[in-house]
């Protein structure tokens, strides 16, 4: 039962799609604040490569501790990552999309991330310590929920967790309506007395620190390993901009928009591997994620429907204040 | 400490000249902060580049190669931004051109129609097929209002699969089916000879080949030029980039204008895709390793960006930016990290963007209330 | 529009004065220095750090050079695309005078770049194509990993081992079939699942591969591929790996079984010997387990002395030629005689019988030939 294609499907896809998670966690918070960051991908990459040369290079006693270490510096090269963006678009008023697409040029798997990691020397070694599965094996062997649940490694319960927070933080705290207000009417916003730059730049910043999580769940969990290019991240951060409209700018949405990315993701080698042909399988199944959006953002989009949906309507915009 | 920007009345002309020197020295200068910091001579690793860009025997030749692809989607990119329609698909625009484009050189140059017919049909395919992959954003942003943003960048990896599908996937026509070799690594079908682009020889620095592409992409920068200064459509792309509302106002057609940017953006894409077919590698690309791998179309964008979208300045830059990619390749090696030319680019690209608000506006230190309340006596 | 053309001025001045700065700079410290030693060059698809197919080049090239030291200049270029990435480095390398120049992947030479710089002597692994300055190199991996298949099927409690393989072409079917016969030879009967990724290196997808066939049965792992990511998921189901082209043992120690591995190291040294006293000629070279081109990776933990006593005998036979897997009788997948009992398959000839050009699965793969 646990091997049949279905379970396996939804395994995979909670595996496979946690990294996206973070990554469009982050991004939404971005978002939501007004700011597009196309960064992702860079930042990600940046997040692995740290995050791998901490775990592996700085010894401090135990394994989990030397992970987490791992995960903290991940989300810090993120965050400085970020903070280049934050500080173009916010400050110096740049436009969104060439700054962040600097970004993933700059950081990305021909710039700095390669740099850093032939630099640091952490190419083609295994990582000391990983995140793996903790529960007993005969909990992981549970029907359905074994390899579902308990099967997985400790960074997707702490997404669980992160996408609770954000849901919450969104909805139910004065700073999460202040974002959302920043992102929909800055000028409103600035009126009531809410700082536009500071909420963007903290939003900002926050989402490097998930993408750097990100980039983390790859070289310490997936395939705990680094290498130069972008062979580590193979497009997540991008996919993780398209989760962001394809669950309509919501937490709990994204999780399941990333589980059905990763699934897709996973379908192709599970179909190959059950002798069951569905036509070119490599070419829609790995084309699915993005012409999934297209459609999503097509049908949102018709008569308006995605500022209703929850589209920040100052999004990509620059916030002038208009006195002076 | 607080700034805050104010927008300048006056606009001295010093200011238009200094702001990018000033921005792109400090460019250079925060990379060499980069190469020092990690153990390089930054004075040393920028010589090394600039000779292995374009004085070095062969240097220019090879830089054309990175720069002609470049130029095309720089200019791509240049005709969308401009009027603030954000395409960032030239990179799938591209792809797909190469495909349509080497349709055209396979199939009619196999029947053995004379060259410049083939050659003119490969640049029609691949402008047509650059501009139909264009319009799907274009259209579901003209008629649905969809940011074109998102859905060009998706239709992107879109294209790449379907490319990476044509040959290493699938016994298309574009993959070589015969033959010994055809059996032992996937490879796209050869152009026949007179699918094949000319290139022009210059007789200096052990020979510079000019490729046809880069006389198209001169072409397409006086066409974009002329389009956008000198005709009414372009007087009303103009309007419509700076103020959406006076346009609708002064009677402009949005839903044609974005369509048609769109569409234009999409064919100088799909140009520079079918030039890579038929000047450089004269088959379709369809390795994950090869063409995808350079990330034309993204580059295309900094290009853009870095020429502010002046045609002419578009290809300038091109040149730059491909003598830097080719130094880059020609020089990685052990004390030359395969990493740098991108960090390079990424700094001299922030430096820029960050200029670009100096030109128009002052910027104020604010006191804070504290510190003035300090100050006084 | 003023302000246009001012500020397209501008960004023509400076890009013109970085342009003189940078000049001026060059002609100050002068070119660089030139020696007298032969300059030898490699061409990498991937990082030379890969862990796997480019590292054990890069591997070579060092072997090269503690041979000849200062005799020779050696130098690589990694992540290099197959197409006109590849023609400008070959231009780069030629201009600062390298004279030869090894060419790791298949696709990468082109008789249109063998005909631009006839004074250069190329080199390219895994192909087909000769000239009067292009050579081709590759050897029997098939012979070593017909030796790793022994050990994973003695190693299989089950009737199943998965094989992870790139792409649908003659070199990984005939290693998977070489995979395959050696495992049969040790655990009969066994069936070898397959699933392609392709991509030569993609540790993402590699790791999806290996999870889809623990799920579809399998109970050992093995690949023909370059990254470890099977083996650290074969370590996390805890069952056996055999890896390929290095030794990753040191990423999943308790699963690792051995791995056949590529030492180009005495040919290299062999050829740029040649191309420096000039007796190069340009040819097909196919190593083998007896020159010192391919052998088996040390064992792991779960090879048990009976299995290393069965694979030293079969690598004593395949040696003194008395065993050679590709003999006859094979059967494809479907049960039909493609090798008829006595007859060898040949490296170039014999069609889709031949090493360079099978395109079909031996008896007891399950999974298509086609990708």
């Amino acid at each position: 039962m646990n091997n049949s294609l279905i379970v396996v499907l939804i395994a995979s896809g909670v595996t496979y799609g946690t990294p996206i998670l973070f990554g469009a966690l982050g991004e939404l918070l971005a978002e939501r604040s007004g700011v597009l960051n196309l960064g992702v991908e860079g930042m990600m990459l940046v997040g692995a490569a740290m995050g791998f040369w901490a775990e592996q290079r700085i010894h401090i006693g135990s394994g989990a501790l030397s992970l987490i270490l791992g995960l903290a510096v991940a989300a810090f090269s993120g965050t400085v990552m970020a903070a280049i963006h934050a500080f173009l678009v916010v400050s110096l008023r740049a436009s969104q999309i060439v700054s962040g697409l600097a970004l993933t040029i700059f950081a990305g798997g021909l710039g700095l991330s390669s740099y850093l990691g032939t630099d640091l020397n952490i190419a083609g070694v295994p990582a000391t310590h990983t995140f793996h599965a903790f529960f007993p094996n005969t909990m992981q062997n549970w029907p359905i929920v074994g390899p579902i649940v308990f099967g997985q490694n400790p960074l997707v319960y702490f997404s669980w967790l992160c996408v609770i927070a954000v849901a919450y933080y969104l909805a139910r705290t004065r700073p999460g309506l202040n974002v959302r207000a920043v992102g929909e009417a800055p000028g409103a916003a600035d009126a009531m007395g809410i700082s536009v730059a500071k909420y963007r730049y903290i939003h900002t910043l926050v989402g490097g620190a998930f993408a750097g999580i990100a980039g983390a769940t790859f070289a310490l969990a997936i395939t705990p390993t680094w290498n130069s290019g972008d062979s580590l991240v193979q497009g997540a951060g991008w996919i993780a901009i398209a989760l962001v409209i394809f669950s309509f700018w919501r937490a709990e949405l994204c999780l399941v928009g990333a589980y059905l990315f990763g699934a897709a993701q996973a379908l192709q080698p599970e179909l190959q591997a059950r002798n069951i042909s569905l036509g070119p399988t490599d070419l829609w199944a790995n084309s699915l994620p993005y012409a999934a959006t297209v459609i999503v953002l097509a049908a949102v989009s018709w008569r308006g429907a995605s500022r209703r949906l929850g589209a920040p309507a100052a999004l990509g915009v620059a916030y002038v204040r208009e006195d002076a | 400490m607080r700034f805050t920007v104010e927008r300048r009345l006056d606009l001295p002309r010093w200011r238009l000249v200094a702001v990018p020197i000033v921005s792109i020295a400090l460019g250079l200068v925060l990379a060499g902060l980069v190469l020092l910091v990690t153990g390089h001579n930054p004075l040393s690793s920028y010589r090394q580049l600039f000779d292995a860009a374009f004085v070095s025997t062969g240097s220019l030749d090879q830089t054309l190669i990175s720069a002609t692809p470049l130029a095309f989607t720089g200019l791509a990119a240049a005709a969308a931004f401009r009027m603030r329609v954000f395409n960032i698909g030239a990179e799938g625009q591209l792809y797909i051109g190469s495909i349509t484009g080497a349709f055209f050189g396979l199939y009619f140059g196999g029947r053995g129609a004379a060259s410049p017919w083939v050659i003119a049909l490969m640049v029609l395919g691949g402008m047509a097929g650059g501009a139909a992959w264009a319009s799907i954003a274009g259209a579901l942003r003209a008629f649905f209002g969809t940011s074109e943003i998102l859905t060009s960048l998706m239709l992107n990896y879109i294209a790449g699969y379907l490319l990476t599908y044509l040959v290493f996937d699938s016994e298309s026509y574009w993959r070589q089916t015969k033959g010994f070799n055809a059996t032992v690594f996937p490879t796209g079908k050869q152009l026949p000879h007179n699918a094949v682009w000319p290139a022009w020889t210059l007789h200096t620095q052990g020979g510079i080949g000019v490729p046809l592409g880069a006389f198209l992409a001169v072409a397409a920068a006086i066409f974009l030029w002329v389009l956008y200064r000198r005709t009414r459509f372009g007087f009303e792309v103009q309007v419509l980039g700076d103020s959406e509302g006076a346009a609708r106002y002064a009677g402009v057609r949005t839903r044609r204008k974005v369509l048609s940017v769109m569409a234009i953006s999409g064919a100088i894409a799909g140009l520079g895709g079918v030039s890579q077919v038929g000047d450089f590698g004269h088959s379709v690309d369809g390795d994950p390793n090869g063409l995808q791998r350079l990330g034309y179309g993204y580059s295309g964008i900094v290009v853009a960006a870095l020429g502010r979208y002046n045609p002419f300045a578009v290809l300038l830059v091109a040149f730059l930016l491909g003598g830097l990619e080719n130094a880059g390749n020609s020089l990685q090696g052990a004390n030359f990290p395969s990493g740098l030319v991108g960090v390079i680019e990424g700094i001299i690209l922030f430096t820029t963007l960050g200029g670009e608000l100096l030109i128009r506006h002052r910027v104020r230190l604010l006191r804070t209330p504290k510190t003035a309340a300090e100050a006084m006596p | 529009m003023r302000n246009r053309k001012l500020a397209l001025g501008a960004v023509v001045a400076a890009l013109a004065a970085a342009a003189a700065v940078a000049l001026a700079l060059g002609t100050a410290t002068g070119s660089a220095k030139t020696t007298g030693a032969y300059k030898v060059a490699w061409i990498l698809v991937g990082p030379h750090n890969d862990g796997g197919w480019s590292q054990a080049h890069v591997d070579g090239m060092n072997y090269v050079k503690s041979h000849l030291g200062s005799k020779v200049q050696v130098t690589y270029k990694e992540n290099i695309a197959v197409g006109a990435q590849f023609s400008q480095t070959v231009a780069s390398l030629s201009a600062q005078g390298y004279k030869l120049i090894f060419a790791t992947s298949y696709g990468y030479i082109t008789p249109q770049i063998a005909a631009k710089y006839p004074n250069v002597l190329f080199e390219q692994a895994t192909g087909t194509y000769t000239a009067k300055n292009v050579a081709e190199y590759f050897g029997s991996a098939e012979d070593t990993i017909y030796l790793s298949g022994m050990a994973a099927g003695a190693a299989a409690k089950c009737n199943t081992i998965g094989f992870v393989v790139a792409y649908p072409i003659p070199e990984v079917i005939r290693h998977t079939n070489a995979f395959a016969l050696g495992a049969q030879a040790t655990h009969p009967g066994v069936k070898v699942k397959i699933v392609w990724t392709n991509s030569w290196f993609d540790p993402a997808k590699e790791r999806k591969a290996a999870q889809s066939l623990v799920s579809a049965g399998a109970c050992v792992l093995g690949q023909n591929v370059d990254s470890p990511a099977t083996g650290e998921y074969a370590q996390s189901k805890h069952i056996p790996w055999v890896g390929y082209d290095s030794d990753s043992s040191s990423f999943a120690p308790k699963s690792w079984l051995t791995a056949s591995v590529y030492n180009w190291g005495p040919y290299y040294l062999k050829r740029v010997e040649a191309a420096m006293n000039g007796t190069w000629k340009p040819g097909f070279y196919y190593g083998s387990i007896n020159d010192g081109f391919t052998k088996l990776a040390p064992y792991g933990p779960g090879v048990s002395a009976a299995t290393k006593k069965l694979i030293a005998t079969k690598e004593k036979a395949i040696e003194n030629g008395s065993f050679y897997e590709f003999s006859g009788p094979l059967y494809d997948q479907s049960g039909k005689l493609r090798v008829p009992k006595g007859q060898k398959m040949q490296v170039l000839k014999g069609g889709t019988n031949s090493l360079y050009g099978m395109n079909w699965l031996v008896k007891g793969v399950i999974g298509s030939p086609k990708g």
